[in-house]
C-alpha cells in the first residue's frame, strides 16, 4: 500500500516496529486479500453459473471486504508503527467511500457511454460518442446550464442577506437565542413541503397570502410563475428562504471567532460603523464567507426540487435546472444511458469550476491575511 | 493566519458566554435609530421565517375551502378542524382506534429516527476521524496529497444524486441490502460525510497542536491524545455536524424512495404521498409536514448554540 | 341484509349465488336496455349487499374512514367465500405495490383486504409509492431486476411494458367469472387490458376526460343579452354551454372580465404545464375532436408510428390553448391538471373544465369544493370540421360535428405478476384479492365515494344506487350520462399502451411548454416533438416499436 505520512503539521516521534511485528502484518494482510480473492472468485462462479455454491447474493464478498479492511488497518499499524498509526485516521473513511462509490462510478460511467433506455426493446449497447454528440445539440440543456448561471449568482444575494441577519444576531440585542432559533427553523422543512406550502398555496396567485399583499402593496395582478425572470426570481427567493438560514450560523460562527480587540482598537480611533466594518469586520470575515458561499454554491448547482414541483422547469424552461432536467431525462423519460451523460459531463464542468473558484478565493485568501 | 490560531478554550467560552458588552453612549440619538432599525430588521426576518412555518402549522387545522380562501388566524377566519389530523389517525376521535394510516405514520417515523440517528452517528466516527488526519498529518497516497484527499471527499457531494438509481439499485440488489435500513444508512453516511469532515476538519484546524504535544509527552499514544484530549474539546463541532446531518438525512427523499419498499421506508415520501392525481390533500400535508418537522424544531431549540458554537471555532480559519 | 343475518342464512345453506345473481343480473339488464332519465325501477333488491354498501357511511356523515373500507370489504366478500375456503391461504404471503395517492389507493385496498385476510388467512404486505415516483420506480425495478412485488395497481398505459418481458400472469376463468367481465364499459375490453391476446387485467377504475360546466354561468341571464351582441358566436345562437370547440373559444373570449353575481368568471381553462407526462393528455383532449376521424383507429401515430402530431389536425389543437391562453387568469401559465381542477374550478375560477370523472364525484364529497351544485357535465367538445390525414384535407362529416371523448390513461388495474404462476396456492390467492378489489359491488362503492377511482362498468349507470349514498338524481344523471356516453362511444380515443408511451408523452410536455410560453409557433413545436419521437423510437427499436404498436391497437 502506498499510504505513507510523512512528517507532519504535528510532529510525533517516529517509532519502527520490530521486524517480527512486520512480518506477521504482512502475513495479516496476505492472507486477508487471499481470502478476499478468493471469495470474489467463488462469487464470479456462482454468478455466471459456471459453479453452484448456493450463493444467493454477493453478501459473503461484502464481510470478505471488511474483513481486508480490518486487516488492512493492521498491517498498517503492525509494519509501519507510528505512521501506520496515524494511517488509521483516514483509512476507515476512505475504504467506506470507495466501497460505496467505486462500483456506482464505473458502472456510471459504462451506462454514460450506452444507449440504455429501459423502456428499450433490446438490451442496451455501447454507442460511443453519440450521447455526447446529443448532448452538444441538446437546447434543453444549455437553456438549463444558462439558467444555473443566474441561481449560482442568486447564491451572493443570499449571502449578501445572510451576513446583513448574521451581524445583527451578532449585536447586542435582547430576545438572542428567540431570534437565532427563528431564523434557523426554514432550513429544517422538508423540500417537498417548501413547495406546496410555500410555491403553491402561499404564492398562489389568488388565494395566496403573498398575492394578496403583493396586490395591497399595488401589484394588479401578482402572478409570481408566468414571465421569465419573475418566475426566476420566485424560485430563488424560495430556495433562499430554506438555505439563509444555512449561511447565517456559517456566517455567526465567524463574527463570533473575530478578535474583539482589534474592533475595540478601531473603535478608539473613532472610526463610523460603516468604516469598521469595510476595514476590518469584512476582511476579516472572508475566508469565512468564501466557505460559506462555496459550499452553497456546490448545493445550488444540485438545485431541483423546489423547481419540479413548483414550475416543472417553466414557463418555457426559464426556471429550469440542470438537476430537474436530468430528473426528468432518468426519471420521466427512463433515457437512463442519455441522462447519465448529462450528469457525468455537468460533474465535470463543476469539478472545472469549484476548482477555479477555489483557486481563486484562496489566492485572495491568502493575500488577506 | 492568525485568527486560526485562537485557542479553541477562548473561543468557546467567548460563544457560550455572549460577546463582552459594549460601552453604550448614553442620549446618542443615531444609536438610538440604529437599535430601532436592528430591531425593525430582526422582527422583518422573523416574520418572513416564521410565517410560512406558521402557515403550514395552521393548515394542519384547516379544511380545503380554508386553503384556498386564504384564510388565515384560527378562530377568527375559520374555525379549526381535526380533519389533517385524523388522516393520520392523530385526531382526538381516532387517536384510539386502530387507523391503517397511522400505523404507517410511526412506522415510517420510527425508521426515519433509526436511519437518521445511525446515519449521522456513522459519519461522525468516520468524518471526525478522517477530519483530524487531514489537520493533523500529511498524507500521500502514490501522486494523492491531503489536498487530493479532501477534495476527492468533498466532489462525493457535487454528483446529482438521481444518476445514481440505477447503479445503486444493481449494487444493491447483490448485496441484499435493498429495503433494509443498513442500506439506506450507508448511503446517508456517505451523502453527509463529506459536510462531516468539513465541519470537523475546521474545528480541528483551530485546535493547537500544543494540547497534543503535551498529551504524548505525557506518554499518550496518538490514538490516546484524540480521544481522550481533543474529542472533548471538539464537541461542539461534533455536535453541529451531528445536527447538520440530521437534518439532511431526516429529509432526503430520493434514495429514501428509491431504495426502500416496504421495511425500512422513511417520512418524506409519505409527505409527497399527499399529492396525486387529486390535487393536494392540503391539510394532511401540513398535519404531516408539521409532525415531521417537530423533532427537528426541538433539536433547533435545545441544540441551537452548540451549532453555533461548534462552528464558530472552526470558520475563522 | 346484515352481516348477521346474512351468517345465518349461510348456516341454513341458503343458495346465496343464485340471489346475488338475481340482483345484479337485473341492474345489468336494465341499465343497458333504458335511457338514464327514465329509469325509474328499483333494479336492485333493497337488502342486497350493494344497496348496503352504498349506505355507508351515508350523505351528510363526512368522509369515509378505515373503519368503513374495512365494512365495505367486509360485506363484499361474498363472492370470495364462494370460491375460496376459510383459511385456505394461510401461509401465503405477498406483497402489493400502489400508490399512496393522499391516503387514498393503497390505504383503500388495506382497508378492503383486511377482512379478506383475515377470511384467507393471506399476509399482505404494502409497498406504497408517492404518484411522482411511480413510472420511474416501475422502469427501475423492472430493468434492475428488483421486481418485488407480487400483485401492482397499475395504469393500463403500462401493460405495454409489462407485456412485452412477459411479467403478468394470466386472468383465470374463475375470476373472470367471479368479477362478471362482460359488465365492463366497452372500451375498457380487449385490445385494452390484454397484451397478446391474453387478459391481464383486472379493472378497478376507467378514464376519460369529460367536460364540466358551471349552471350558473351559462344560464345567468344578463350574460345571455350581452351575448346576443357579442360578433364571433361561432355557431352558438343562444347563450349556454358551448357544444364545440370552436365555441369554447368564442364563449372564454367573451367571458374575460365579466362577472356574475359579482363575481370574476373566466371561461375555459387551460392547463399548459407539465405534469409528469400527463399533461400531454390535456392537450391530446384539445385536438381529438380534429384528429380522430371515425373508423380509423390511428390519431397520435399511424399504422407505422409516423406522428401524426404535425398535421393541421393537431397543429390547431396546440394553436387553440395559444390563442386562449391570454383570457384565462393570470398565472395560467404556470397552471398544472392538479392546479385547475382543484385550486382554481372547484373553488369558483373558471368555468368549463376538461377533466377526469373525479371532478364530479369530489365537488360533492369533499369539503376543498365550494361550488356546490352549479354543476353539470358532458362529453368533450366536438369539432365542426375533422382532418383527415389519409387524404390530407379537412372534412365537414355529413353526421355533423365530429366527437371524439379522449379515454386519457384507460384507468387504474389490479395486476398479478407471472412470478406467482408457479405456485398454484400463491396464483389463487393473488388472483383471488385482485377480484375481491374488482368486485362487483366494491366498485358501485369506489365510484361513488372518494377513492380516486371512477365508474367503470356498466351497472354503475344505475341512478338508484347513486342516490343511496345521497347523490342528487338529476345532478348524478348528467354525471353518468357523460361518462358512460365517452366510454361507449364508437369514435373515442384510445391511446396506444406501447413500451415507453410516457417518454413520448414526456417530451411532448417540454415542447408544449415552450410553445405555451410563445418561444415558438405551435407548428413548430409540433415539428421538433414528431422529429423527438422519431429519434425516440429508433431509440427504442423502431420495428418492435411497430409491432408492439400494432398489438396495442389491436390492428394486427
Amino acid at each position: 500500500m502506498g499510504l505513507s505520512v510523512d512528517g507532519g503539521k504535528l510532529e510525533v516521534l517516529q517509532t519502527h516496529p520490530s521486524d517480527a511485528s512486520a512480518e506477521l502484518g504482512r502475513w495479516v494482510f496476505r492472507l486477508a486479500s487471499a481470502v478476499l480473492i478468493l471469495v470474489g472468485v467463488l462469487q464470479i462462479l456462482d454468478a455466471t453459473g459456471v459453479a453452484d455454491f448456493g450463493l444467493t447474493d454477493w453478501r459473503p464478498f461484502l464481510y470478505a471486504f471488511l474483513l481486508w479492511s480490518v486487516a488492512l488497518g493492521a498491517h498498517q499499524v503492525l509494519t509501519r508503527g507510528e505512521a501506520g498509526q496515524q494511517a488509521l485516521f483516514v483509512l476507515p473513511g476512505l475504504l467506506f467511500t470507495l466501497a460505496m462509490v467505486i462500483f456506482p462510478t464505473l458502472f456510471g460511467l459504462y451506462i454514460a457511454f450506452t444507449n440504455w433506455n429501459l423502456n428499450g426493446a433490446s438490451s442496451h449497447h455501447f454507442n460511443g460518442l453519440d450521447n455526447l454528440i446529443t448532448l452538444w445539440n441538446d437546447a434543453y440543456f444549455w437553456n438549463a446550464l444558462g439558467n444555473m448561471v443566474f441561481y449560482v449568482l442568486s447564491v451572493l444575494v443570499q449571502y449578501a442577506i445572510a451576513f446583513g441577519l448574521a451581524l445583527l444576531l451578532n449585536a447586542e440585542i435582547r430576545a438572542r437565542k428567540f431570534f437565532r432559533v427563528a431564523f434557523l427553523l426554514p432550513f429544517m422543512l422538508s423540500p417537498v413541503a417548501v413547495s406546496w406550502m410555500i410555491g403553491k398555496s402561499i404564492m398562489e396567485n389568488r388565494f395566496g397570502p403573498a398575492a394578496t399583499l403583493a396586490r395591497y402593496l399595488g401589484w394588479e395582478d401578482p402572478a409570481f410563475f408566468t414571465s421569465p425572470w419573475i418566475a426566476r426570481t420566485s424560485i430563488a427567493l424560495m430556495d433562499g428562504w430554506v438555505w439563509i438560514p444555512f449561511m447565517i450560523i456559517m456566517l455567526l460562527a465567524g463574527l463570533q471567532a473575530l478578535p474583539n480587540d482589534v474592533k475595540e482598537a478601531a473603535k478608539v480611533d473613532g472610526a463610523s460603523a460603516w468604516q469598521m466594518f469595510k476595514a476590518i469586520t469584512f476582511p476579516l470575515m472572508l475566508p469565512a464567507s468564501m466557505t460559506a458561499i462555496v459550499i452553497r454554491i456546490i448545493f445550488e448547482l444540485k438545485l431541483a426540487d423546489i423547481v419540479i414541483n413548483v414550475t416543472a422547469g417553466g414557463p418555457g424552461g426559464a426556471t429550469d435546472t440542470v438537476s430537474s432536467y436530468i430528473y426528468r431525462v432518468y426519471r420521466d423519460r427512463s433515457d437512463i444511458g442519455y441522462g447519465t451523460t448529462i450528469a457525468e459531463v455537468y460533474l465535470i464542468l463543476i469539478i472545472i469550476f469549484i476548482t477555479l473558484l477555489l483557486k481563486a478565493t484562496s489566492r485572495y485568501m491568502r493575500k488577506m491575511v | 493566519m492568525e485568527l486560526g490560531q485562537l485557542s479553541a478554550e477562548v473561543a468557546i467560552r467567548a460563544s457560550a458566554k455572549g460577546r463582552p458588552r459594549e460601552h453604550a453612549h448614553s442620549g446618542d440619538l443615531a444609536r438610538a435609530g440604529g437599535r430601532v432599525f436592528i430591531y425593525a430588521a430582526l422582527i422583518v426576518w422573523t416574520f418572513i421565517a416564521l410565517f410560512p412555518l406558521y402557515w403550514t402549522f395552521t393548515t394542519a387545522f384547516k379544511l380545503g375551502r380554508d386553503v384556498t380562501q386564504g384564510h388565515m388566524i384560527p378562530w377568527v377566519d375559520f374555525a379549526p378542524s381535526w380533519k389533517g389530523w385524523q388522516s393520520l389517525g392523530l385526531s382526538p376521535d381516532s387517536i384510539f382506534q386502530s387507523w391503517q394510516s397511522r400505523d404507517e405514520f410511526v412506522k415510517r417515523f420510527v425508521n426515519s429516527i433509526i436511519v437518521s440517528l445511525g446515519a449521522s452517528t456513522l459519519a461522525l466516527a468516520l468524518g471526525s476521524t478522517v477530519a483530524y488526519g487531514l489537520s493533523r498529518f500529511n498524507y500521500r497516497f502514490g501522486r494523492w496529497g491531503n489536498k487530493d484527499i479532501s477534495f476527492f471527499f468533498l466532489s462525493q457531494l457535487i454528483l446529482p444524486p438521481v444518476v445514481l438509481a440505477m447503479p445503486f439499485l444493481v449494487l444493491y440488489k447483490a448485496l441484499a441490502l435493498l429495503d433494509t435500513r443498513i442500506g439506506l444508512i450507508l448511503v446517508y453516511t456517505l451523502m453527509v460525510l463529506p459536510i462531516v469532515i468539513w465541519v470537523m476538519r475546521d474545528q480541528f484546524d483551530t485546535i493547537p497542536t500544543e494540547i497534543e504535544q503535551a498529551a504524548l509527552v505525557d506518554g499518550c499514544s496518538i490514538w490516546g491524545a484524540f480521544l481522550r484530549v481533543i474529542l472533548p474539546i471538539a464537541l461542539p463541532g461534533m455536535v453541529a455536524a451531528f445536527i447538520l446531518s440530521i437534518v439532511l438525512c431526516w429529509n432526503e427523499y430520493f434514495f429514501s424512495s428509491l431504495l426502500t419498499g416496504f421495511d425500512a421506508q422513511t417520512l418524506p415520501v409519505m409527505v409527497a404521498s399527499q399529492t396525486g392525481s387529486q390535487g393536494i390533500n392540503w391539510w394532511s400535508m401540513a398535519a404531516l409536514s408539521t409532525a415531521a418537522i417537530l423533532p427537528l424544531v426541538l433539536i433547533g431549540i435545545f441544540l441551537e448554540r452548540y451549532i453555533v458554537m461548534g462552528l464558530t471555532a472552526g470558520s475563522g480559519k | 341484509m346484515r352481516v348477521g343475518i346474512y351468517n345465518q342464512l349461510m348456516a341454513m345453506q341458503a343458495n346465496r349465488r343464485e340471489m346475488l345473481k338475481g340482483a345484479a343480473g337485473g341492474a345489468a339488464a336494465i341499465a343497458a336496455s333504458g335511457s338514464l332519465g327514465t329509469m325509474t325501477l328499483q333494479a336492485f333488491a333493497a337488502d342486497s349487499v350493494v344497496s348496503q354498501v352504498m349506505k355507508i357511511p351515508g350523505a351528510g356523515n363526512g368522509s369515509p374512514t378505515d373503519a368503513d373500507w374495512q365494512k365495505v370489504g367486509e360485506l363484499c366478500l361474498g363472492p370470495t367465500k364462494e370460491t375460496v375456503q376459510p383459511g385456505e391461504f394461510k401461509g401465503v404471503e405477498f406483497a402489493f405495490m400502489g400508490l399512496n395517492n393522499q391516503n387514498l389507493h393503497n390505504f383503500l385496498f388495506r382497508g378492503f383486504l383486511k377482512p379478506w385476510e383475515a377470511y384467507t388467512g393471506a399476509k399482505i404486505k404494502w409497498i406504497d409509492l408517492a404518484q411522482a415516483d411511480y413510472n420511474a420506480r416501475l422502469q427501475q425495478t423492472i430493468a434492475s431486476g428488483t421486481v418485488d412485488y407480487d400483485i401492482i395497481e397499475m395504469g393500463a398505459p403500462f401493460e405495454g411494458d409489462m407485456g412485452v418481458k412477459d411479467l403478468l400472469s394470466e386472468m383465470p376463468d374463475w375470476v373472470k367469472k367471479q368479477i362478471d367481465f362482460d359488465d365492463y364499459v366497452n372500451y375498457l375490453k380487449p385490445p385494452v387490458g390484454t397484451w397478446n391476446g391474453k387478459i391481464h387485467r383486472t379493472c378497478i377504475d376507467s378514464d376519460c376526460h369529460t367536460m364540466n360546466r358551471r349552471t350558473d354561468v351559462f344560464s345567468d341571464a344578463d350574460l345571455a343579452k350581452e351575448w346576443k351582441g357579442w360578433k364571433d358566436q361561432a355557431g352558438l345562437s343562444e347563450w349556454g354551454p358551448p357544444k364545440t370547440w370552436q365555441q369554447v373559444q368564442a364563449v372564454t373570449k367573451f367571458l374575460k372580465g365579466k362577472k356574475v353575481k359579482g363575481k370574476e368568471v373566466w371561461g375555459f381553462l387551460d392547463q399548459p404545464k407539465p405534469w409528469g407526462g400527463f399533461q400531454f393528455y390535456f392537450t391530446a383532449s384539445r385536438a381529438t375532436a380534429y384528429v380522430k376521424y371515425p373508423g380509423e383507429k390511428n390519431w397520435l401515430f399511424d399504422e407505422n408510428m409516423k406522428p401524426l402530431i404535425t398535421n393541421p389536425g393537431w397543429v390547431r389543437g396546440i394553436q387553440d390553448v395559444v390563442d386562449l391562453l391570454p383570457y384565462e387568469p393570470a398565472d395560467q401559465l404556470n397552471a398544472d391538471p392538479g392546479t385547475t381542477a382543484f385550486q382554481q374550478f372547484l373553488t369558483g375560477t373558471g368555468s368549463l373544465l376538461e377533466w377526469w370523472g373525479d371532478i364530479g364525484t369530489v365537488a360533492k364529497t369533499s369539503d376543498t369544493a365550494t361550488i356546490g351544485d352549479m354543476l353539470d357535465f358532458d362529453i368533450l367538445p366536438s369539432s365542426d370540421d375533422v382532418y383527415n390525414f389519409r387524404k390530407g384535407q379537412w372534412e365537414k362529416l355529413s353526421t355533423g360535428p365530429n366527437q371524439a371523448p379522449n379515454m386519457a390513461y384507460l384507468g387504474w388495474g389490479i395486476y398479478v405478476m407471472k412470478s406467482v404462476d408457479s405456485d398454484s396456492k400463491r396464483h389463487k390467492a393473488a388472483w383471488s384479492a385482485a377480484a375481491h378489489l374488482g368486485g362487483k359491488d366494491l366498485s358501485m362503492w369506489t365510484a361513488a365515494y372518494p377513492s380516486g377511482f371512477q365508474p367503470y362498468r356498466k351497472s354503475h349507470t344505475n341512478l338508484d344506487l347513486w342516490a343511496l349514498a345521497g347523490y342528487d338524481k338529476k345532478y348524478i344523471g348528467s354525471y353518468m350520462d357523460s361518462q358512460s356516453t365517452s366510454y361507449n362511444h364508437a369514435n373515442s380515443a384510445i391511446e396506444p399502451r406501447i413500451p415507453g408511451i410516457f417518454q413520448y408523452y414526456s417530451i411532448a410536455e417540454d415542447e408544449l411548454t415552450r410553445v405555451f410560453a410563445g418561444k415558438e409557433t405551435a407548428q413548430q413545436g409540433a415539428n421538433n416533438i414528431a422529429a423527438a419521437w422519431e429519434k425516440l423510437t429508433d431509440k427504442l427499436g423502431r420495428e418492435q416499436q411497430v409491432k408492439y404498436y400494432r398489438i396495442a391497437m389491436g390492428l394486427a
